[in-house]
Parts: C-alpha cells; structure tokens; sequence
C-alpha cells in the first residue's frame, strides 16, 4: 500500500546530509581516539568498536539544529555517559566477561571460524606467562599490592584504597606507575 | 638523553591516562582532555596503545597471572635452601615440582558420579554450578582453592557454571581439556569421540598435557568435534537444541554418523544395538528422536537409513535393506 517508508542506512560520507552536523564531524574526526578511551574501560577492541558505533547511533540521531558550542565536548560528555553507563556494575578485571560481551556479536558463518582468538583475546603463552609473572614480582611492594588487588583480583580503585589503607589518588598513582613499568618491560 | 626522557615522561602520562580512564569517578571534561592529549603529539597514540595492550594482558591473563604468583612463593623458598644439598639437579627437579603442582595439593576431597543404562542425574556441586549427566556416564568432580577440575572418563554431560573468575573450571575428556570460567555447554565424550557444545558464554578446548594441537576458543552457537589422537579439531555452527535435547528426552541430530546415534541410544536402553557394517555405521542421520520406548526408537531410526533389524545375543542389530536387484 506504499506505506513502508524506505529505511536509509545511516551514511557518513561527506556528501551526506549528516555531514553538515558539527557533532558528527567532531564524530568522524575523533573516531579512532574514541575508541581508545572506551577501550581503556571495556577490556577489549572489539567491545570498544561496539560502543563507538552506538554512539555514532547517538549522535547520528540527535534532532538537527540543536547547535553546540563546542561539539567535541559535547561529544566526550555523551561518550562518558554511554560507557559508564554500559559499564556500571560490572567488576573490574573481570575481562572475560567483556569478551562475553564481545563473543556475542561474533557472526558464526557456518564451517572453519575463527581458530585463532583475535589477537586482543589471546592468552598467554606458557613463556609469556612466565615473563607477565616475574615482571609483577619484581615490582615495588605497594605498587605490587595495588596492581594485584586491582588488576588481577578486580577490586574497584575504591575497594583497593580500603584494603591497603591509603587514599583513591594514591592507588591511582601506584596502579599507573606500575603500568608504566610493565609496559616499559613487556611492552612489544 | 633529553628524547629518552621525554619518552618515559609519554610512556608515563599513557599510563595515567589508561588508569584515569578506568577510574569510577570519570567525566567528561576527563574524555576531553584525553583527546587533545592524544592530538598534542602523535606519539602519545602509540604509547597509549603500548600500555593498553599490557593492560588488556593482565586482565585477559589475570587467574593465571595470580596463580603464577602463588605458587612463585614455594619456588624461592626451596631455592634458599638449596645450598644445603649438593646435588644441583635435584634440588632443581624440587624446584620444577613445587611449579607444576600447584592447587592440587590442596584440593579437596573427590566426589564421583556415574550413571547407569537409562538413567539421568542432576549433581548440584557446593559452588553453585550444576551438571546434568545422561546416561551411562562417569565423571568425577574436585573442588579445590584455585581450579575446578572435572574428570569425564565417559560419557555426556550439560554443565552450568558458575562464573568465578579466580577458580577456572577445567574438565579433563581423554587428550583434551575443556576451560572455562562461567557457562553453559555439552560435552560428550564416548568411544574416543570428544564434541563440545557451547550454549551461553566462552569455552577453550585445548590438548591436555603431553597432546599437540590447538586451542580453540568455542562461542554461543558452535560445536567443536575431535577425534581422540588426533591432531586436529574442528569447528561448526550448532543448534543447541541438538546438544541439550537429551535432556528433555529428545535426541537431535544433524549430519552425524549413525553410530554416534546408535552409542547414544544404547546409552539409554538396556538391550543393545548393534550395526551390522562399517558403511551402514558412517551413513549421517539427521532428526529429532522422541526417546520413548527402545522398539519404537529402534523402527523409526532404521526407517530413516534404510535399515531393518534382526534380533541378536539380546538384542537388536542394524541391517541394511537389501537392494531389489542383488
């Protein structure tokens, strides 16, 4: 009866009619760092990618006219939002359930899929694992504790200031210093 | 110097930014700030991926990570010692064991369940997780600090797990390992045939010690089948419905041999059946079987390959029609 309207897929070239919206451009220019800071919180690539194209849903979708003054905070904020909404109430650490979150979007195409875990999923090495372990042992001791609750028992910043008597901030220090060593000694 | 330097201050401020970024006290004004970061120096990407990825590491390798940790301790303290003993090989050969062993040694008790012909069982384990065994299946169960380790001789199984990160749930079938942290699936493991099925959450299937082959991390909606002794696995798309139904009292099939279906049913049913040759035991069945009474069972499976059955020692065996014109 002609009454099904044409769904159009949401376009983002710069010809499209998206295109003049500041809010998607500050979008399109800003997407790989986007996906950066979601990763940081979803513990994997793919979780993160999903979340970068709901928010593109977001923001695609937005009433036009409503002009921001500064479009790349809006932007952060609404991004903000997305992830901690998304995130909220789920521990820390407990990476494997955003693989879960993750696996679910995987596509099953019938025979021979994936034998090899992407890349972001893998786990380690017996060897890997030995070098992971001793670069922990040999960190110093209160940036050792606060990796170890936080990261690898997946207590909150919060829980592992209590557990070790000390303030958020300090946790946060000790946590990030001992990434930066890791990172300098395991990092490929 | 100087770029050396400022290396370690941009290697430092990634890690802040990936800490701060996990903070639960993030605003925007934070995602903000981030992104001009990142804009100030092309660089900083980079960093910032580095020390995401070793982030991303741990979390991925956290249990084994602490367990690594653990059993480290034991480690150093034979090795202070060793100075008392003079046989350096030893001491060594000590040091391997105190590595390899690890939760095992504190493990609890060990509980066995078997079921017999026909028989279905549900065991509610102590940490919540459950195990539906069909029948005539052995497996026995131990519960330690650091690992759930299950040990399927034989049989087929639907396991509920609970999620508990730091305690992985390992289940021993032949020359696999089935690991899992929190989930639902199948194993079946009869005759040497290993499949497993994956109904909700992730599941690895890896050789078990001493057996070559690959890992394979299994999602809702596939199945893995592997013959024992081989190297190989392989990984298809499967309807739950195919590894749950037993369950219900259904048996479903898609494209299997029709000895799996045969090993399946006699399982089930006290009188046994037999196939009468190799050609009839390869031919692939598909269907959903109402498991009611053996007979019924028996006629409507030899309807669907083309076989009729002769009774013998006990019980029944499978033939193939013969063809018009031999």
């Amino acid at each position: 009866m002609g009454q099904t309207k044409p769904v159009s897929p949401p376009s983002s070239g710069p010809g499209s009619p998206a295109g003049d919206d500041p809010l998607v451009e500050a979008y399109l220019a800003r997407r790989a760092n986007l996906i950066r800071f979601f990763a940081a919180r979803t513990g994997s690539h793919a979780a993160a990618e999903d979340l970068a194209q709901e928010l593109y849903l977001k923001v695609a979708g937005r009433p036009p006219g409503e002009v921001a003054e500064n479009p790349a905070a809006l932007l952060y904020r609404i991004a903000t939002n997305l992830m901690v909404d998304r995130t909220r109430g789920e521990a820390r650490a407990s990476a494997r359930d955003a693989h879960w979150r993750g696996a679910v979007h995987t596509t099953i195409a019938g025979e021979d899929i994936a034998q090899e875990p992407p890349a972001d999923e893998a786990a380690a090495s017996r060897q890997r694992l030995r070098q992971l372990v001793e670069a922990v042992a040999e960190l110093p001791p209160q940036m050792q504790r606060a990796f170890t609750l936080h990261k690898l028992e997946g207590r909150s910043h919060a829980d592992t200031a209590l557990a070790m008597g000390i303030s958020v901030k300090s946790v946060e220090k000790h946590i990030s210093a001992a990434l930066k060593n890791l990172t300098a000694r395991l990092g490929r | 110097m100087t770029g050396a330097g400022r290396d370690q201050d941009r290697m430092a401020e990634a890690a802040d930014w990936v800490i701060r970024l996990q903070a639960g006290d993030l605003d925007g004004a934070d995602g903000l700030a981030f992104d001009a970061w990142l804009q100030a120096d092309d660089r900083n990407a980079t960093a910032y991926d580095a020390a995401l990825a070793i982030d991303q590491e741990f979390e991925t390798n956290a249990a084994a990570v602490r367990e690594g940790l653990r059993t480290r301790r034991p480690g150093r303290v034979l090795a202070f010692r060793r100075p008392y003993y003079a046989a350096g090989a030893a001491a060594a050969a000590a040091f391997a064991a105190a590595l390899i062993v690890p939760a095992m040694m504190v493990s609890t008790t060990t509980a066995a369940y078997a079921t017999g012909t026909g028989e279905h069982r549900t065991v509610s384990l102590a940490d919540g997780s459950k195990i539906d065994l069909d029948a005539s299946s052995r497996l026995s169960v131990t519960l330690g600090r650091h690992e759930r380790q299950v040990t399927m001789a034989e049989g087929q199984a639907v396991f509920d797990v609970t999620h508990d990160s730091r305690r992985p749930f390992l289940i021993a079938a032949g020359d696999r390992t089935v690991r899992v942290v929190g989930t639902q699936f199948d194993v079946r493991h009869r005759a040497g045939h290993l499949s497993v099925t994956v109904t909700r959450g992730t599941v690895e299937v890896l050789p078990a010690d001493g057996a070559s082959g690959q890992t394979f991390r299994l999602h809702p909606g596939q199945r893995l089948e592997h013959q024992e002794g081989a190297i190989s696995a392989q990984v298809a798309a499967a309807a739950p419905d195919q590894a749950l139904g037993w369950r219900s009292g259904r048996l479903v099939y898609r494209d299997q041999p029709l000895s799996i279906v045969v090993a399946d049913l006699n399982a089930e049913f006290a009188k046994p059946i037999r196939i009468a040759d190799p050609a009839l035991a390869a031919t692939p069945v598909s269907g959903v079987f109402i498991v009611d009474s053996e007979d019924a069972v028996v006629r409507r499976l030899a309807l669907l390959v083309s076989a009729h059955t002769v009774p013998s020692d006990g019980g029944v065996t499978l033939k193939r029609n013969e063809t018009p014109n031999r």
